[in-house]
């Protein structure tokens, strides 16, 4: 079972056992959490079977999306070890941008590497499915010419 | 934009101030840096290396001649050289970028061993900075000419600093120091250390069980660093040829 205690500007620590769920996918809960110590199982249900998304390592944060778009768990964390978990809610969220001002600069180079990451995952995916002329329009204005 | 590495070995300074008529860096960082290649360190420049604020170009470029030796020396032998940006040298942030090899960042997280170190310059957390840019920013660039007309200045600031970390000090328990409560936040955020400069104040203390603040000081009046070795932080003095512990 997971035990707390309060942190510094208002935001919560949390410890949870090897194996414990810290979100379950589809869920309603908001915050968001940073490893403090310990290791993270990231998975999601695709029909029957259960994908790894990502092992996350101390330092890394998760469960951002949920807190930034106001819609459910996309993805379900199950903690990896004894693992430590500092949290953080939309309101201590901006309170840490104020005060913490690289952690905004973190999240955005993470997110940006996902984002990369995902264009060239898509861009593999279309290449091995379909004519690039069909998904690039100047390739198929030069097809043209 | 580099935030993060994993090096063993890596000696951090700050605020050398190259330019500045009161750096003693132009003398004595020489021999620091031959140390550093002799000993396979890599090399972090925590912010305020040159001065671009408080001199001019040609100080400048008088005064980094030997110490770009130096440092081409160190990238020639295989080691890094990592310069976190500070409030002095934001602007030649770009200049740098052209020298591909030493790695610009505004920060840095470091693993060295199993620990998770944070180096960044610190003025993001100076209340005047963060409060009243443009006053700090005047009052910067007011104290250049000051420094060459009377460069004792410098020791007024010096000293006024030292008092007002003694007065904070003495009432920590009531008001921690900014600097202390940005690195207790930092800490909490999986990081061991956390390594900070701009105060011009050399410091080590246990911040968080375990878990320490360090601050590298300055070369205008100390020649201090930090040394970290597989994870392991130390605090010394550079004294010309063996570390003054």
């Amino acid at each position: 079972m997971s035990s707390r205690t309060q942190s510094h500007a208002k935001e919560l620590e949390r410890a949870y056992g090897d194996g414990e769920c810290i979100v379950e996918e589809g869920d309603h809960s908001r915050d968001m959490f940073v490893i403090q110590s310990g290791r993270v199982r990231i998975t999601k249900r695709v029909g029957e079977r259960e994908v790894e998304l990502a092992t996350l390592e101390r330092g890394d944060f998760f469960g951002e999306m949920s807190l930034l778009e106001s819609l459910p768990r996309d993805a379900s964390a199950h903690a990896l070890g004894e693992t430590q978990l500092l949290v953080i809610s939309a309101g201590s969220l901006l309170v840490r941008m104020r005060r913490d001002p690289t952690f905004a600069f973190e999240m955005l180079h993470r997110l940006s590497g996902r984002v990369r990451l995902l264009n060239a995952r898509l861009v593999g995916l279309l290449d091995e499915r379909a004519d690039p002329l069909l998904y690039l329009p100047e390739a198929a204005e030069a097809g043209q010419k | 934009m580099i935030i993060e590495a994993e090096v063993d070995r890596l000696l951090v300074v700050s605020d050398l101030h190259i330019g500045n008529p009161f750096s003693e860096a132009s003398g004595s960082l020489g021999s620091f840096l031959d140390h550093a290649r002799r000993e396979r360190y890599h090399l972090c420049i925590n912010g305020d290396g040159l001065d671009i604020l408080q001199t001019s170009f040609a100080n400048l470029a008088n005064d980094t001649v030997r110490i770009v030796e130096r440092i081409r020396a160190l990238l020639a032998s295989g080691l890094k050289v990592f310069y976190v940006v500070g409030n002095h040298d934001i602007v030649l942030e770009h200049y740098f970028e052209g020298f591909s090899e030493i790695r610009i960042c505004p920060f840095l997280n470091l693993r060295a061993g199993a620990r998770r170190i944070r180096i960044e310059h610190g003025h993001l957390y100076d209340p005047l900075f963060v409060k009243h840019p443009r006053l700090y920013d005047a009052l910067t660039r007011a104290a250049g000419p000051l420094l060459h007309v009377y460069p004792d200045v410098y020791r007024v600031w010096s000293s006024y600093e030292k008092l007002k970390g003694r007065v904070n000090q003495r009432f920590r328990e009531q008001e921690p120091s900014a600097y202390h409560e940005a690195a207790e936040m930092l800490l909490r955020r999986g990081f061991d250390a956390v390594v900070f400069g701009h105060t011009h104040r050399a410091e080590l203390l246990e911040l968080l069980p375990g878990k320490t603040y360090v601050n590298s000081g300055n070369w205008m009046h100390g020649g201090t660093y930090v040394e970290i070795t597989n994870g392991e932080i130390g605090l010394h003095r550079w004294g010309g040829e063996a570390p003054t512990r």
